[in-house]
């Protein structure tokens, strides 16, 4: 009985350690430049203020409004990732993964709210992965934008 | 009726992706470079259509299914076994001294489980398959976890570049960790359907996880194993430095 609870905690703590590792590893991609301001700009996303001025000046945040915030750049994010220069107009299982994973965060932010612990850094990651998602949607649209023109092409039609 | 529906649409769902991995890799060189995988990947789906095929024929009771259903239990903890053993290899790709010692360390522990599981000859004289496979498969998944968690703590310790090696063995430690929590829970549970559709769920989504997060790494994260690699003639401007001087 005692032993099968420990592997119980012990296997569901690896299980969930495993499920964010993975998360973190997929959102280490390296893309070739910043697509995600672009990106940002067109859509008026609030994520990247946000994460600057926790990162530059720990600004305590108003709680309600921050949530609103991610939880409006989320809908828009994930409405351009299914819907925005996608052919398949479908999420990829990396994006299925990270949406889950995002979720997860927004959840455990409401957690740490509570217990007022790493509440900082629950924000951090939840704008890394919107961040992500920008620069996955900004690539797409960079493709689909030059994807069949030459250089030349595209000189003739400015 | 839903819950067979979705449980049989996991099961398909795995079939599907395990088919393809297996002939993507295949067709794609890492066949030869990396065969562990692609039999782990033999293996799942081996047993998988084994079990399938003897639960059709012969019924869940039947004594045909226990001893399928046991025996290629067994097969995928051993292949799970020499999968780890096989990332290790690759993580001490390039220190070949620690190689020498996690090589021995992994025959001991086989050893050791090998060891502690032959206890139950003392206890049980008959049926010596179904006892000894119980407590061997039980204490071999569990230590490959332990085994896995291993891994990637040393991956981070070496400061590995091998990305896809790092989310290969994320997504081993969510196969291996999501059912040993279900079973310690169904084993921990008094209420029998609810352990019976946790088993049926929790299991195939746990494998389903792996398969999606090996498809991400085997076929968009490049193999910079390689890479990284010291090369061991030496480099152009080596050469060229020699041959001033």
């Amino acid at each position: 009985m005692i032993l099968a609870a420990l592997i119980l905690i012990l296997s569901t703590a690896m299980f969930f350690f495993y499920f964010q590792v993975t998360c973190q590893r997929i959102l280490r991609r390296q893309f070739d430049r910043e697509y995600f301001q672009s990106i940002v700009n067109a859509n008026r996303l609030e994520f990247p203020s946000l994460r600057k001025s926790l990162e530059e000046f720990g600004a305590p945040v108003d709680y309600p409004r921050l949530r609103m915030m991610l939880k409006c750049d989320f809908l828009a994010l994930t409405y351009l990732l299914k819907n925005a220069a996608n052919v398949n107009q479908r999420y990829s299982n990396e994006e299925r993964l990270l949406i889950l994973y995002f979720r997860w965060q927004f959840l455990s932010l409401a957690a740490r709210r509570l217990l007022k612990v790493g509440e900082k850094k629950a924000v951090l990651k939840l704008t890394s992965v919107l961040q992500y998602f920008a620069n996955v949607v900004g690539q797409r649209v960079n493709t689909v934008r030059f994807g069949n023109l030459t250089a030349a092409d595209y000189l003739l039609n400015l | 009726m839903g819950i067979s529906v979705a449980s049989y649409g996991l099961q398909y769902g795995c079939f599907i992706i395990e088919a393809g991995l297996i002939l993507y890799l295949a067709r794609s060189n890492q066949l030869k470079t990396r065969p562990t995988p692609l039999l782990y990947l033999l293996s799942l789906l081996v047993a998988a259509l084994m079990r399938a095929f003897v639960l059709h024929e012969y019924g869940l009771a039947s004594r045909q299914y226990f001893y399928v259903y046991w025996s290629t239990d067994f097969l995928l903890v051993i292949s799970a076994f020499l999968l780890v053993c096989f990332f290790f290899r690759r993580a001490c790709r390039h220190e070949e001294k620690m190689w020498r010692f996690v090589r021995l360390l992994l025959v001991f522990i086989f050893v050791l489980i090998l060891g502690i599981s032959g206890l139950v000859f003392s206890r049980n004289y008959k049926d010596l398959f179904p006892y000894f496979v119980f407590e061997f498969n039980e204490n071999l998944y569990f230590t490959c976890l332990v085994l896995n968690t291993l891994l990637y703590l040393l991956l981070q310790q070496i400061d590995s570049a091998d990305d896809q090696l790092g989310l290969l063995v994320c997504g081993v430690g969510i196969q291996f960790a999501g059912p040993a929590a279900t079973l310690a829970l169904v084993h921990l549970t008094t209420a029998e359907r609810f352990a019976q559709a946790l088993n049926s769920f929790a299991i195939p989504l746990c494998t389903l996880g792996m398969l999606l997060v090996w498809a991400y790494a085997i076929v968009r994260v490049p193999d910079t194993a390689s890479e990284v690699a010291r090369p061991k003639v030496p480099v152009l401007a080596e050469a060229t430095a020699d041959l001033n001087v």
